[in-house]
């Protein structure tokens, strides 16, 4: 009964009711959507690399090598000489492992000498491989495989040649030895993207004529000398591996980094990120700040709307009044509607972020590496939509006891 | 009390038989012990190293019998890693292996310091009275489980039984990847949903 006269007095004013709705639907949409960009985030972030047990490079932080040997931000403290590198890689642990090798760079794009197994190797978002967009893996000594963003943005094609230059921002380049792309890579989300990758030889052969970071004055080996040069490197910047039987990794780690000929450190991946996303997930509390600001001030606005409605209402209220509806009736009443208004607003927010979701995933997948998964509302989402109305359950009491207070004597009084 | 050492790749010019090596010390906190563990198949790998200070009290090289009693009874309860990490009656794990024992910082390959100690040179001995030699207990376990599936949560008595302890860094390996915890004394619990 009381149900029924809320539904038809909120009918009756169609227009704020659904201008309030609308506020507290986008607000709960916004609120959803953010805690799903969170976590979309988050899992993308964790799973920018997988498959990888352990990263080994010269010993610094965990966070620090993971982060110039996976997102190449920053730059080593030290190489790991390629002598330490045959003894890790010769440890009967060892199923399978990557040297990188990193310092040059191609216009603002960071260069990484490695071998062609990397490919196979590389995983990303649970297991997932690097792919081709177009072309090959590298066969030549000067072929050179680039990210989608590389190339995107460089506007490259397989088969141009491009020349890599010196350190990470110097004029001097490697003019005598250009690269010929042979594949350009599918978009992964990952730095991958953004790397120019050569093979771990290649990057010796560009630096035969080079001693102490500069070129020798007019000293230049023809390439074909270089060829058939061993250009075996004297150190990598770190090493990706991959470990027989997981139960050996933390023996393997702990060996690592006690190895004694030279300081070394191993660092299990997924703690490493799990570390660092500790240190910038601050963010993420603030982007749950701001949301949760918007959801309170369209509450406030849905109160806001249900007091000035009070007045326009006197006659109503007076009239149930007159009916014989109790006090108690029309505190119900006003609380009932606000509870309506606030859970199709909530349910209407819940479609709209998918709707979102749905519309966005493809786009924002292609631009950022965001991948946003359509999974049906956890438990956490819909807590947040209880939270919303028993939230404006709450801030419809006090111009519901209002009303209560003013129906008793007032409304009969009204002088039109 | 927390003593933290963080003394990494000094050469140590003392000795000069160890002039061309690298001496390293690893870092050291009291009350802060490291647990490993890696699920693969049906097996587990667990490697718990604790400071000596944790696990009886002191670190120094134990000569009374008190102490070195308390320290066999130490290697004792570490040796039965059932007993110190409670896992789930449906998990039914078995152990397979466990060791237990204790290393002191001087040297990697000495098992006993009280032992060790008598052994070195004179010139070691410099060493040891500049930076005092802290202990660790090392246990290392392999454990086969029937249904690993099960393993929804392991608690840990460890905290129970040992009052000293006050943190376990937790790091585990699932086929989900590698992940880590912070497991205290007052929530002496490690939800494991989602590591497999």
């Amino acid at each position: 009964m009381i149900l029924r006269l809320a539904l038809g007095s909120l009918i009756a004013r169609a227009t704020t009711v659904g201008m309030t709705i609308l506020a507290i639907a986008l607000s709960v949409a916004l609120f959803l959507g953010v805690e799903k960009v969170r976590t979309g985030a988050k899992a993308s972030f964790a799973d920018t690399i997988s498959g990888t047990d352990l990263i080994v490079g010269a010993r610094s932080g965990s966070v620090q090598l993971l982060l110039y040997s996976v997102f190449r931000i920053g730059n080593a403290t030290n190489n790991l000489t390629w002598s330490s590198y045959q003894d890790v890689a010769s440890r009967p642990e060892i199923a399978w492992i990557v040297p990188i090798s990193l310092g040059d760079s191609h216009k603002q794009f960071r260069v990484m000498g490695t071998t062609p197994e990397f490919f196979n190797r590389y995983k990303y978002r649970s297991g997932q491989s690097i792919e081709f967009a177009d072309g090959k893996n590298m066969s030549d000594l000067f072929d050179t495989v680039i990210g989608a963003d590389v190339a995107a943005t460089l506007n490259y094609h397989v088969g141009d040649p491009i020349v890599v230059a010196h350190g990470l921002a110097s004029f001097t380049e490697h003019k005598d030895q250009p690269f010929k792309i042979s594949g350009i890579l599918n978009k992964t989300g990952t730095p991958v993207d953004r790397t120019v990758i050569v093979g771990l030889r290649a990057i010796e052969a560009i630096h035969v004529d080079w001693q102490e970071g500069a070129q020798v004055q007019g000293q230049t080996t023809p390439i074909d000398v270089i060829r058939k040069m061993k250009l075996q490197p004297k150190a990598v910047t770190a090493a990706l591996v991959g470990i027989e039987n997981r139960l050996q990794v933390f023996g393997l780690q702990r060996a690592i980094n006690k190895y004694n000929k030279e300081p070394l450190l191993a660092i299990l991946p997924g703690v490493a990120l799990q570390e660092l996303w500790q240190i910038i997930g601050i963010a993420e509390v603030a982007l749950i700040g701001v949301s949760a600001m918007v959801v309170i001030t369209a509450l406030i606005g849905m109160m806001a709307m249900i007091f000035s409605s009070l007045n326009e209402r006197r006659r109503e209220m007076a009239i149930f009044r007159a009916m014989g509806a109790r006090p108690r009736v029309i505190l119900g009443m006003l609380i009932l509607e606000a509870a309506v208004i606030a859970t199709i607003g909530a349910i209407l927010g819940l479609a709209l972020m998918y709707l979102g979701v749905y519309i966005a995933q493809p786009i924002i997948d292609a631009e950022f590496g965001l991948w946003l998964p359509s999974k049906a509302p956890t438990l956490n989402e819909f807590l947040v939509l209880a939270a919303v109305i028993i939230a404006s359950i709450i801030a419809s009491v006090l111009p519901a006891l209002r009303a209560y207070r003013l129906s008793l004597a007032d409304g009969m009084l009204v002088r039109i | 009390m927390k003593i933290v050492h963080l003394i990494a790749g000094i050469a140590l010019s003392a000795t000069p038989s160890l002039a061309e090596e690298t001496t390293q010390l690893d870092a050291h906190e009291h009350g802060v012990g490291q647990l490993n563990i890696a699920f693969d198949e049906n097996k587990v790998a667990m490697e718990l190293h604790a400071p000596g200070a944790d696990i009886v009290g002191f670190e120094y090289g134990a000569k009374s019998d008190v102490d070195l009693a308390a320290i066999d009874a130490a290697l004792q309860t570490l040796s039965d890693p059932l007993g110190l990490f409670l896992l789930p009656e449906a998990a039914s794990c078995i152990v397979i292996t466990a060791h237990a024992k204790l290393e002191s910082e001087d040297s990697d390959h000495d098992d006993h310091d009280e032992e060790g100690h008598d052994d070195h040179d004179e010139e070691g001995h410099d060493d040891h009275d500049e930076a005092p030699g802290h202990t660790e207990f090392h246990a290392e376990y392999l454990l086969e489980c029937a249904n690993l599936t099960e393993m929804s949560a392991i608690t840990f008595s460890y905290f129970e039984i040992f009052p000293n302890a006050l943190e376990l860094e937790v790091q585990v390996i699932s086929d989900k990847g590698a992940t880590a915890f912070e497991i205290e004394r007052d929530v002496a619990k490690l939800d494991l949903r989602g590591i497999f």
